[in-house]
C-alpha cells in the first residue's frame, strides 16, 4: 500500500523546505514523490500532518545501541573486547541485541539509522556497522557492514590496559605504537598475500589482518576516539603516514585547532553533547565545539555516543549546537545528511528525496523547540514509534 | 539601588506580570509590580520586554566537591571509608574556584544544594549555597540543610564489595536503623547525664532525631523508596527523597505520604540497575498527582548546566510550563528549605534572578543576565564557554 503524507512543512534535509508538502511512499518503502501537496493515488493511505514539520530521519553516526546495556550492569556489556589491546578481529554485528530497548529510545528520538561501534579500550577496537532502529533481525537492519574499524587514543586504553591490566598500553606514546605496529603488519600481509594470490599459492588467512587490509585498501576509514588536541593531532599524523581514511570520534578539544582539521579535511563526529567534564581529556568541553569546527570547514556530525547521551535527547543535543549558533539548516545537517555521507549510505538515506528509503520524523513545531518534539518516526515507510503522553 | 524595567517577570508564586519592574536593594527585592515607585537616583536596566525569573535552583548537586575534569584528586564527594560518617560535613570539602560554578552562573542558576555522595548510608551534612563568592562560608544560604543518607546499589558496592557492611539491601536498612536508634538512645543518655561522654558521630545525628533538620536519602528503586519512608516513619525523622527514579510506580503511596521528592538525573545514562526505568513519566505523575517536587542534575552526574533544558524535555512530555519552571525555582527551594529566602520574585526574598533572552525553558534561550545578591556575576558576551 502507498502511504501518502499531506499537509506538513517538509524539510527535505538538502535546504529545501516545503510548505503543506507532501511525501509519497511505495510499497517497497521508497520515496515515490516529495513536492507540493498535489493529486494522491487512489489507493494510498491518507496521513494527514497539517500543522507538523517533517525531517529526515535522524542519522546518529557514533553509538552503542543494543550492544551497551543502559541500567543492566556488567552482564550487557559487549563493546569492549578489553583482553587485547588490538582486536580489530571482532565486529560489533555481533554483539548487538536488536531487542534491546535502547533501540526503542533511537526511535523515540527520531533516530531511524545508527552507526553501532565497539568501544574505547582498545587502541584498534573492531569492526562497526549501520543499521536501522527497527527489526528483530540485526541482520535484516544492516544497511552497511562494515563501516570502518574503531581506534582509540587517550585515557580509556590507558585506563584499561595500563592501569587496570599492568600491560601496554600505559601511555599515549604506546597506544601510537600499538596501531602504528597494526597497520605496518597489516602492510606485510598486504604484501605476502599479494604474492600468495599471484603465484596461486595457499595463504592463511587472519581476519585481524583482513580488517587492517580493508583501511589501507581505504575500503573502510578508520574510526578514531580522541578526546584530548593531541591525541586528534597523533590519530592525523598515524593516519597520514599509512594515507587511510579516517573520522574523529568526539573530536572534544576540535574548537582549538580547528583551522588545522579543516585543512586537513577532517571528518568529526562531534559528542556526546550536554555533557559534564568528569575525565581530564575531557576538562575542555564546549558546547560550541561543533559550531567553531563547521566555520572552518570540518565535515562536522554530531553523536550522541549512546548510551553516554541517550539517543532519545539527540534532538534536544542539536537544539544546544543550534543554540550556539550553527544555522538551523546547517544543524538539521548535521544530525541526518552528514552522518549518511560520512558512513557512505547517502545513496539510501540522510535527506528526502524520491528513490530514498521513507525514513522521517514528524515534529509537533519548528525543530529545536519545545513545540518540535518527536510525535511519531518512520522507517522505510512504515510508523515505527509515536509518542503518548505520560 | 538597581531597578530592572520593562521586563515580563516571572514570578513564579503569584504568575507573570507583563511591562514590569523589579527593584532591588540591599541585596532583597524592595517591590515589583507594573506601577512600582523607582528613586530617580537608581540604575536601570531595560530588560526590553526580556522573561525575568528568579534564579535557577539545583537542590542535589556535588559542585566544587567533585571537580570540572580532574578525576581523583578533585573529587572530596565521599569519605568512603565508614558506611556512617553523619559527622562529615560538605563544606569542608567545597572548591569555590571549581569551573563549575562559571557554568551555573552562565547557565541562570544562582543556588544550589551540594550533598555528600552515597556511597555511605550515612554520608554527611549538605548546604545549600550561592553561586559566588570564593570562601565558602561567606556563600552559605543555609548550613546544614540536611545529612545525606543512601540506600540501594551504591552503600551496597562500596562496602559489599570488599566483603564489609553492608553487603545488601537488609544491611543498608539494619545499618540506618541502627544509627537512628544510637542516635536516639545518646540523645537519651545526654539529657539523663550530667557528664555526658561525647561521640561526634551520634552528635551530629541529634538535629534529625530533633526533627530540625531532614534526611536526605538517594533512593532510586520503588522498593529503596519504600523502605525509606518506613524507617523514616519508624523513627519519626524529618526526610525528603533523592533521585526517586521509580516514583511513578508508586504515586499513590508518595501522595498518601506527602513527601518531597528531588527527581532526577533523568538525563543520565543506565549507569546501573537501580535507574534503569529513568524516563519523564515521574516528574510528570507527579506534577499531576500533586505531589511536592522539584528536578535535579545531581552535577556533575549531568552537567547543571542542562536544569533548565530538563524542564523543558518534561514540558515536552507534557508538563504545563509554569509547573516545569516552578520545579527549578521555588520547587528546588522548598526541597532545601530555603524558599524563604530564595526561589521566587516576591518582596523580601534576595536579589537572585535571570534575564533570559527568550522563553526560559526554551533549549534555544540563553540567561543574559545573572544577578546574586543585587550583583550583576554574569553577562553574556562574546566569550568562549566550555
Amino acid at each position: 500500500m502507498l502511504l501518502a503524507v499531506r499537509g506538513a512543512k517538509i524539510y527535505t534535509g538538502r535546504g529545501d523546505i516545503i510548505e503543506k508538502g507532501m511525501l509519497l511512499a511505495g510499497d517497497d518503502g521508497k520515496i515515490l514523490d516529495v513536492g507540493q501537496d498535489t493529486a494522491v493515488p487512489d489507493n494510498a493511505e491518507i496521513l494527514d500532518l497539517e500543522g507538523r514539520v517533517i525531517i529526515p530521519g535522524l542519522i546518529d553516526a557514533h553509538t552503542h545501541v543494543g550492544i551497551w546495556g543502559d541500567g543492566e550492569g556488567e552482564p550487557s556489556q559487549d563493546s569492549n573486547e578489553w583482553i587485547d589491546p588490538v582486536t580489530a578481529g571482532v565486529s560489533a554485528l555481533n554483539g548487538v541485541n536488536p531487542l534491546h530497548n535502547s533501540f526503542e529510545g533511537a526511535r523515540e528520538g527520531g533516530i531511524t539509522t545508527v552507526q553501532i561501534l565497539p568501544g574505547s579500550v582498545n587502541p584498534v577496537g573492531g569492526l562497526c556497522f549501520a543499521c536501522k532502529t527497527a527489526g528483530s533481525i540485526i541482520d535484516d537492519m544492516v544497511i552497511k557492514n562494515p563501516t570502518g574499524l574503531k581506534g582509540a587514543m587517550g585515557e580509556n586504553p590507558k585506563w584499561a590496559h595500563g592501569q587496570m591490566q599492568k600491560k601496554a598500553p600505559a601511555s599515549r606514546m604506546g597506544i601510537a605504537a600499538a596501531i602504528r605496529e597494526f597497520f605496518l603488519r597489516a602492510g606485510e600481509y598486504k604484501v605476502k598475500k599479494n604474492r600468495a594470490m599471484e603465484k596461486g599459492e595457499f595463504f592463511e588467512t587472519d581476519i585481524r589482518m583482513e580488517s587492517g587490509l580493508m583501511v589501507l585498501d581505504r575500503k573502510i576509514p578508520f574510526r578514531v576516539h580522541a578526546h584530548r588536541h593531541d591525541d586528534i593531532a597523533t590519530a592525523l599524523r598515524i593516519c597520514g603516514e599509512f594515507a587511510i581514511d579516517c573520522s574523529i570520534e568526539h573530536c572534544t578539544d576540535g574548537y582549538l585547532i580547528a583551522d588545522y582539521l579543516g585543512k586537513k579535511n577532517t571528518v568529526a563526529m562531534v559528542g556526546p553533547g550536554l555533557s559534564s567534564s568528569s575525565k581530564l581529556e575531557t576538562a575542555g568541553f564546549s558546547d560550541e565545539n561543533a559550531v567553531i569546527l563547521s566555520r572552518h570547514g570540518v565535515k562536522t556530525c554530531l553523536i550522541t555516543d549512546h548510551p553516554f547521551l541517550n539517543c532519545r535527547y539527540f534532538l534536544a543535543y542539536a537544539s544546544i549546537v543550534h543554540k550556539y549558533g550553527l544555522s538551523l539548516q546547517d544543524t538539521l545537517r548535521a544530525i541526518t545528511l552528514s552522518p549518511a555521507e560520512a558512513l557512505g549510505i547517502e545513496e539510501r538515506t540522510g535527506s528526502l528525496e524520491v528513490g530514498k528509503d521513507a525514513d522521517f520524523a514528524v515534529l509537533g513545531g519548528e525543530p529545536f523547540t519545545l513545540k518540535g518534539r518527536v510525535e511519531s518516526t518512520f522507517i522505510e515507510g512504515k510508523c515505527v514509534w509515536r509518542r503518548k503522553l505520560y | 539601588m538597581l531597578a530592572i524595567v520593562n521586563a515580563r517577570l516571572i514570578t513564579v508564586a503569584d504568575g507573570i506580570i507583563e511591562n514590569g519592574a523589579v527593584l532591588l536593594k540591599d541585596k532583597r527585592i524592595v517591590s515589583l509590580g507594573r506601577d512600582i515607585a523607582i528613586p530617580d537616583n537608581c540604575r536601570k536596566i531595560d530588560a526590553i520586554g526580556r522573561p525575568v525569573t528568579p534564579g535557577l535552583i539545583d537542590a542535589h548537586t556535588h559542585a566544587g566537591i567533585s571537580e570540572h575534569g580532574i578525576d581523583w584528586a578533585g573529587n572530596d564527594t565521599n569519605e568512603g571509608t565508614n558506611p556512617v560518617n553523619p559527622f562529615c560535613r560538605v563544606k569542608d570539602g567545597i572548591n569555590m574556584k571549581d569551573r563549575a560554578f562559571d557554568k551555573l552562573r552562565k547557565a541562570g542558576i544562582t543556588c544550589i544544594g551540594v550533598l555528600p555522595g552515597s556511597s555511605n548510608i550515612l554520608g554527611g551534612a549538605g548546604l545549600a549555597l550561592k553561586c559566588t563568592g570564593i570562601i565558602v562560608d561567606e556563600a552559605i544560604v543555609k548550613d546544614p540543610i540536611g545529612i545525606k543518607a543512601a540506600l540501594g546499589e551504591n552503600p551496597k558496592k562500596c562496602y559489599g564489595k570488599n566483603n564489609q557492611s553492608p553487603a545488601t539491601r537488609m544491611g543498608n536498612a539494619a545499618v540506618l536503623r541502627e544509627s537512628l536508634l544510637k542516635a536516639k538512645q545518646y540523645l537519651e543518655k545526654k539529657q539523663s547525664s550530667k557528664e555526658p561522654a561525647l561521640d561526634m558521630k551520634w552528635e551530629a545525628l541529634l538535629p534529625v532525631i530533633k526533627k530540625e533538620i531532614p534526611l536526605f536519602i538517594h533512593c532510586h528503586r520503588h522498593d529503596d523508596i519504600v523502605t525509606a519512608v518506613r524507617i523514616c516513619r519508624e523513627f519519626d525523622v524529618r526526610f525528603a527523597l533523592e533521585h526517586v527514579t521509580d516514583g511513578h510506580l508508586i504515586a499513590d503511596f508518595l501522595k498518601k505520604h506527602q513527601v518531597h521528592c528531588a527527581v532526577g538525573p533523568t538525563l543520565y545514562y543506565g549507569s546501573k540497575v537501580e535507574n534503569r526505568d529513568r524516563s519523564f513519566k515521574t516528574p510528570v505523575q507527579f506534577d499531576r498527582k500533586k505531589i511536592p517536587f522539584c528536578f535535579i542534575t545531581d552535577h556533575p552526574v549531568v552537567d547543571a548546566r542542562n536544569l533548565a533544558l530538563t524542564a523543558g524535555m518534561a514540558v515536552q512530555w507534557g508538563m504545563s510550563e509554569e509547573s516545569a519552571l516552578r520545579a527549578i525555582t521555588l520547587g528546588s527551594a522548598e526541597h532545601i528549605g530555603i524558599n524563604d529566602r530564595v526561589g521566587s520574585l516576591e518582596a523580601g526574598k534576595d536579589a537572585d534572578l535571570v534575564i533570559w533572552s527568550g522563553n526560559p525553558l526554551e533549549f534555544t534561550s540563553f540567561a543574559d543576565m545573572t544577578i546574586i545578591n543585587g550583583d550583576t556575576v554574569y553577562e553574556r558576551g562574546n566569550r568562549p564557554c566550555y
